[in-house]
């Protein structure tokens, strides 16, 4: 489904990605770990193409991204996107929208639906993430979690291949990080095929179909959470999992 | 002659009078000696020497602003106003008048081949189109033309001579209607513009005086002994050859001097009664700066998101990777940059002149009021570009990129999403600098826009109440510019209520 293959991203003569492989298979969970630094988010970025990369490519069932700035990006991104949602840290939602227009903006504009359908959608979808009520609330009137579910039914909203999420807890505090993993959690049962950057390791040993670690730009370890966390062989991946709490 | 007293102290004050007078009226009344230009040099300029040495007393040139020089006279900076000023019975109840020292005419003067060739031909023009006739504001000629060719002709109002026969040449005017000496300086004697002839006989006589305070009554005497001494040895007379000026017409001199003051037949009216009898003229000047004002900004707001979008083009929260851009894409910016720094750096007023002036040599031919509406949107233009440049990095880059990977394009992205946002944090600036641009209409004037400040100058130059005028005058731009800045503060709360992140 998704398929990262050896992508090199170098920015200002430093390599931040040294030929990184990673495949996430349909319906399944590739959850990457690494400590801060290593190039996770960077990767994820160049993964939606927020980024240029210098060598490799990134492949989305039939949509590809190809290394470098050339003629075909701008195309290549436009397929690539209607494949890949993308959740961030700090959620992104569009601030002058409320919390339904956030979800049906895409919809309309890029798809092209008509408005009572993607209304009809947008309720649906935001009733998935547990958000019912004030629809017609802004951003800036909603908690942290509030914001991040809406994020996150926004993204599936255009019904996308696969989720990349980009640390999406990291500015939560742990009552709001909980409410955002369930939800994540209820994706993952329900097949949707992810990719998760964080450093909620519970979260990742519970629901990762694989777990990728990642060091100085290199994946230095990827297995089970069982093979992962219970016999790690990497000595960063031991370091990692020292350092982590598991709440 | 020096300009300012006190340099020699050592020496026993010769006596002296101060005389006012605007080197920018020109030829031949006052203008700097193109040999030695701090000097002044000019016929007005002679006269007060010849003036001060039968007087025996030294003459003092204090420059002052044409419109202002009768106020400089009551501020008591000056003694004597001498500066093309005709007899009025209006002026002459408000100051003391001297007899005449020299006796104008009105030429009209218009293009070679031009039809309009006799001041009849203004009465019945031979196209259907109204001829546009260039005087200068609230002067006699001012006066002559709007009564007696007002209804068949456009009465177009400057602030100098000079402007009026730069736009009969270019075709934005289609006569000019002078005092006769600067007619002769600038035509005759300068050649400098060819294309230009007089025709029919000059009209309505009138008389420059020299005005003095109420109070100084015996100034105003000596002034008038020594006009009389002057012309009887010729010293006059020399003066006004030495610039062309002498005819026929001024051996009258001593006969109108004979009769002097003529009667004044006008009723006097009050202060309250004329300010009624200008109102419904001001509420319509309103109207137009209401009209600059509105037509303006929008236009400024919209070369100004362009500018600005040119600008920010490569940036993140726009879409852009922040690379090197292509060498078009580096050079339209540069242009842009270029274009906000010189109209950010140049006054407003060089603007309006470029536009009304300097376009018509390149075929473009507009009118005053457009070329005002121009020149205000430009202006306004580098502002709103910079506000509004600020304003779209002022949003967060992960609304850009949040669009981005929605599958948005960035084209839709900026007018979804970014511009959305940075138009709602511009708005309390825009709101403030709609109502600079409110009062910058003023500048129109010296393009004789007939909007409120031009109102102003002919209302207060005609009538002599300055203040009256200048109260009305205000009281208007108060009404329509108060509640702008009401809706500007309330904007500017409601926003700040609901900021964004």
């Amino acid at each position: 489904m998704l398929n990262i293959i050896r992508l090199v991203k170098r920015r200002g003569g430093r390599e931040i990605l040294k030929g990184v492989s990673l495949r996430v298979e349909r319906g399944t969970v590739g959850v990457l770990i690494g400590p801060s630094g290593c190039g996770k988010s960077t990767l994820v970025r160049c993964a939606n193409g927020l980024e240029m990369f210098e060598e490799g490519e990134v492949a989305v069932g039939g949509a590809r991204l190809t290394a470098g700035n050339g003629n075909g990006r701008e195309q290549q991104l436009r397929t690539l996107r209607r494949s890949v949602g993308t959740v961030f840290q700090q959620f992104n939602l569009f601030a002058h929208r409320t919390m339904l227009e956030n979800v049906i903006e895409a919809p309309i504009y890029v798809l092209h639906k008509p408005r009572e359908e993607a209304v009809r959608q947008a309720e649906a979808l935001l009733a998935r993430v547990g958000l019912t009520d004030r629809l017609d609330a802004f951003p800036h009137q909603l908690s942290g979690g509030q914001q991040q579910r809406v994020a996150i039914a926004r993204a599936l909203a255009m019904q996308p291949e696969v989720i990349l999420f980009d640390e999406p807890t990291s500015s939560l505090d742990p009552k709001m990080t909980a409410e955002v993993l369930g939800v994540m959690a209820d994706l993952a049962k329900s097949g949707q095929t992810m990719l998760v950057v964080t450093h909620a390791m519970a979260f990742a040993r519970r629901v990762a179909t694989n777990v990728h670690v990642m060091f100085e730009g290199v994946i230095v370890e990827s297995g089970s959470p069982e093979q992962v966390f219970d016999s790690p062989t990497h000595p960063a991946t031991r370091e990692l999992l020292t350092s982590s709490t598991f709440g | 002659m020096s300009i300012l007293a006190g340099c020699e102290g050592a020496k026993p004050a010769r006596p002296s009078f101060r005389w006012g007078a605007d080197r920018e009226g020109g030829g031949p009344y006052i203008y700097p000696d193109p040999k030695a230009p701090s000097r002044y040099v000019g016929f007005e300029v002679d006269l007060a020497n010849a003036l001060g040495k039968q007087m025996d007393r030294e003459a003092q040139l204090v420059l002052c602003g044409w419109d202002q020089i009768l106020m400089n006279l009551g501020r008591r900076d000056i003694d004597l106003a001498l500066n093309g000023y005709e007899y009025t019975p209006q002026r002459a109840r408000d100051y003391a008048s001297s007899i005449p020292y020299y006796i104008y005419e009105l030429g009209l003067c218009v293009r070679k081949g031009s039809p309009i060739d006799s001041w009849a031909a203004l009465h019945q023009p031979a196209s259907g189109h109204r001829p546009r006739v260039g005087v200068l504001r609230a002067s006699s000629a001012d006066r002559y033309v709007t009564a007696e060719f007002g209804d068949s002709c456009e009465v177009v109002r400057f602030e100098g001579v000079v402007e009026t026969f730069k736009l009969v040449e270019s075709g934005q005017l289609d006569a000019s209607v002078q005092d006769l000496p600067p007619i002769v300086f600038y035509l005759d004697r300068l050649k400098r513009y060819p294309k230009l002839e007089v025709v029919d006989h000059p009209a309505q006589p009138g008389y420059y005086v020299l005005y003095a305070r109420l109070t100084d009554e015996k100034l105003i005497d000596a002034v008038n002994v020594a006009l009389h001494k002057l012309y009887a040895d010729g010293t006059l007379r020399s003066i006004y050859q030495k610039y062309g000026l002498w005819n026929a017409t001024q051996e009258g001199l001593p006969a109108v001097w004979d009769h002097w003051p003529p009667k004044d037949e006008t009723p006097e009216a009050g202060p309250l009664a004329v300010v009624l009898g200008e109102l419904h003229l001001f509420l319509r000047a309103a109207g137009v700066t209401v009209l600059l004002a509105v037509l303006s900004m929008p236009l400024a707001v919209a070369i100004g998101l362009a500018v600005a979008l040119v600008r920010a083009w490569p940036s993140p929260v726009l879409g852009g990777t922040g690379a090197p851009s292509t060498i078009p894409g580096r050079f339209l910016r540069g242009a842009m940059t270029l274009y906000v720094e010189i109209i950010r750096g140049t006054p407003l007023v060089f603007q309006l002149f470029v536009i009304y002036f300097v376009l018509p040599d390149f075929g473009v031919t507009i009118s005053a009021f457009e070329a005002g509406v121009l020149a205000l949107a430009v202006n306004y233009s580098a502002y709103e570009a910079e506000i509004m440049r600020l304003g779209i990095q002022s949003i967060p880059v992960g609304q850009m990129e949040a669009a981005l990977s929605l599958g948005m394009t960035r084209g839709l992205a900026i007018r979804r999403i970014i511009l959305p946002q940075a138009v709602r944090t511009v708005i309390p600036a825009t709101a403030n600098d709609f109502i600079a641009l409110y009062k910058d209409t003023a500048v129109c004037s010296v393009i004789a826009v007939e909007e409120l400040s031009t109102q102003y100058s002919v209302a207060a130059k005609s009538t002599g109440l300055f203040l009256h005028m200048a109260v009305v005058a205000s009281i208007l731009y108060l009404a329509m510019s108060w509640p702008l800045s009401l809706l500007a503060g309330w904007l500017e709360r409601r926003l700040n209520g609901n900021t964004i992140l």
